[in-house]
């Protein structure tokens, strides 16, 4: 079975700035301490297309894996699993758009997760507001003998996902004033001299 | 079954945090706003994916490193009419 939902979010800052803050959410100082079930992440392909004007970004992002069953990480044989992610990005900065999709490269046998983002100017504050725009989908692929069971790591999947994002979301918040200080104190000092 | 114990490639955690430094002010300050005039930090990049190439050992990342070095310059002989470097 798959479980689906969607999530809208108004980030009341511009999307230059939000966008900004989205790369730095696993790349800050403060990302052990604030998203601590992100272990690593790496950027694996980066390429400007001339053509297009357009930034593609594949990044590998290794996460803590929710605490599976005891017969599972028999299983599976690991004490602590991560999991690798796969993120791969596309910003268009004419259109002012920036897509996201992410789906988990390890444990495919068992859950399938997608999550797709997009960050677009808010249409009723396009200079002021950015909307995000989130489709995620958690399918988990049991063995037939495990199926009950298999739902239940799937629940626990959605609900740590969940919980994942919306510390994302309240880091990108957190990341945007901090951009937000650091640009006017800027323009005060531009001002000044 | 696809997972390994320790992160990977963590021999290029320094190299990572120059590119990553590089890219956030790049995107922050050029790209974001539209001012993409040029690429940079290009040799921050090819330091750090040098290292991943000869570090990284999760087979499924790897390939998806290598593969993107060989359709690193897919768009050779386009129109470049929608450029982001011919429109500054």
């Amino acid at each position: 079975m798959v479980r689906a939902y969607k999530h809208e979010h108004i980030y009341r800052h511009p999307w230059d700035r939000v966008t900004t803050a989205s790369w730095r959410k696993f790349t800050d100082p403060d990302t052990p301490a604030v998203l601590s079930h992100v272990l690593d992440v790496h950027t694996l392909s980066h390429r400007l297309d001339a053509a297009s004007g357009c930034l593609h970004t594949v990044r590998s992002i290794t996460v803590r894996s929710p605490s599976l069953p005891f017969f599972l990480r028999r299983i599976i044989g690991g004490e602590a699993v991560v999991c690798h992610c796969i993120e791969t990005s596309v910003v268009d900065p004419r259109a002012r758009s920036m897509e996201i999709v992410a789906v988990n490269a390890s444990l495919r046998g068992l859950i399938e997760v997608e999550e797709r983002s997009s960050y677009q100017p808010h249409p009723e504050n396009p200079e002021g507001w950015t909307l995000l725009r989130q489709d995620t989908s958690i399918r988990c692929k049991p063995f037939k003998a495990l199926a009950a069971v298999a739902e239940k790591v799937e629940q626990r999947c959605v609900e740590r996902f969940q919980q994942n994002s919306v510390k994302g979301r309240e880091f990108v918040e957190r990341i945007c004033k901090y951009l937000e200080a650091e640009s006017s104190a800027a323009a005060a000092g531009a001002t000044a001299s | 079954m696809g997972f390994v114990k320790s992160s990977p490639a963590s021999q290029c955690a320094d190299l990572r945090t120059a590119y990553h430094d590089c890219f956030n002010r790049w995107f922050s300050e050029r790209f974001s706003k539209g001012k993409c005039d040029k690429e940079e930090c290009v040799a921050e990049w090819e330091k750090y994916r040098g290292c991943l190439a000869e570090n990284l050992k999760e087979k499924h990342l790897r390939n998806i490193l290598l593969e993107a070095e060989e359709s690193y310059f897919p768009n050779k002989g386009h129109d470049g009419s929608r450029s982001c470097f011919n429109h500054q």
